[in-house]
């Protein structure tokens, strides 16, 4: 540090000790101390008068339990809670109230094998297994999609 | 000659705050007496205004002993009182930004001396103190701490709650900056 800065920096550090060196001589210590006192007994006094449940600790309890809950309300509400899951609607049709030729239909439906279903699989056809009928179909709802497309 | 036993030493700041917390007013009646004066100081060279330094002091007192039972003797009782001493004023200058007061800038004391060299001291403090209020809050409170109070680095950023090397920096940058006021 050069000589001048140490000497300015000594000049602002000795204005700054005199700094309020006045108003602390004019302060009245003694009257300040009774002040003091008094508010304190002022303190002890309100703390006696206020129910038990008043008390500080009982207050910092309720205070922690309602930011608790409040955290918990905004949490709720920024958080998409997922809908209830439905209770099932309980079906009208158990399989005791079929009479014998229902059961006997619904049993042939589910031995039917899948052949009888005429069930083709997209993958198995190719363009040139359809027949001229099926391709102009499918030409005229190909046309129709672009049409609306369009 | 009879013997003269030897003076007691003083209760320390310590003693006291546990005989207060006793429930032995006179300690806490010591404690204000023993800081007062160096509260009233910072609190004055901080910008309050001379008028409203009694309050503050008092205010000060009252928040600390409210909040004795988080003073774990990290730092000396008058620097943690006077770290509170800030806050309070800091407060009151919220409050008034409300309703505002002007404060005083100058020391308005009489003394004993060449009244010119009083003029100009008074116009290097009142400068100095424009420049404090227009530094940041811990550039602020930390020289006064320092150059004021003259505490130790260590100890203002105990204080404060920060380093000792922050503190130094924001010591250095206080005093750039002040000087550069004051010239």
């Amino acid at each position: 540090m050069k000589h001048e800065d140490r000497e300015s920096d000594a000049a602002v550090r000795a204005v700054a000790e005199r700094l309020g060196r006045a108003a602390a001589e004019r302060i009245d210590v003694e009257r300040t101390a009774e002040r003091v006192l008094a508010r304190l007994r002022e303190d002890a006094r309100r703390v006696r008068r206020l129910p038990r449940w008043v008390q500080p600790t009982a207050l910092r309890i309720a205070a922690a339990l309602v930011i608790v809950a409040g955290v918990g309300l905004v949490v709720r509400g920024l958080w998409p809670v997922p809908d209830r899951p439905v209770a099932a609607e309980p079906t009208s049709g158990e399989l005791s109230e079929l009479s014998v030729a229902q059961l006997r239909e619904l049993l042939g439906a589910v031995d039917r094998p899948a052949a009888d279903q005429d069930v083709v699989l997209a993958q198995d056809v190719g363009l040139e297994d359809l027949s001229e009928a099926q391709l102009r179909a499918l030409l005229a709802s190909l046309d129709g999609t672009v049409e609306r497309g369009g | 000659m009879p013997d003269v036993e030897p003076a007691a030493a003083p209760p320390t700041d310590r003693a006291l705050i546990a005989a207060w917390q006793g429930g032995d007013e006179r300690a806490a009646a010591e404690l204000v007496r023993r800081h007062t004066r160096a509260l009233a100081r910072l609190l004055a060279g901080a910008g309050a205004p001379e008028a409203e330094v009694d309050d503050l002091v008092q205010e000060t007192f009252i928040r600390a002993f409210r909040a004795l039972d988080k003073f774990r003797g990290q730092c000396q009782f008058r620097t943690w009182l006077l770290t509170i001493g800030a806050n309070v004023l800091r407060d009151a200058y919220r409050r008034a930004k409300r309703a505002p007061v002007v404060p005083l800038a100058t020391e308005l004391a009489a003394t004993a001396g060449d009244p010119h060299d009083h003029a100009e001291a008074s116009e290097a403090e009142a400068r100095l103190q424009d420049g404090l209020r227009a530094l940041p809050r811990l550039q602020r409170e930390v020289f006064l701490l320092r150059a004021q109070q003259g505490l130790e680095y260590e100890e203002i950023a105990t204080a404060l709650g920060t380093t000792p090397g922050a503190a130094r920096v924001h010591y250095h940058h206080a005093v750039k900056r002040l000087k550069e006021r004051m010239q």
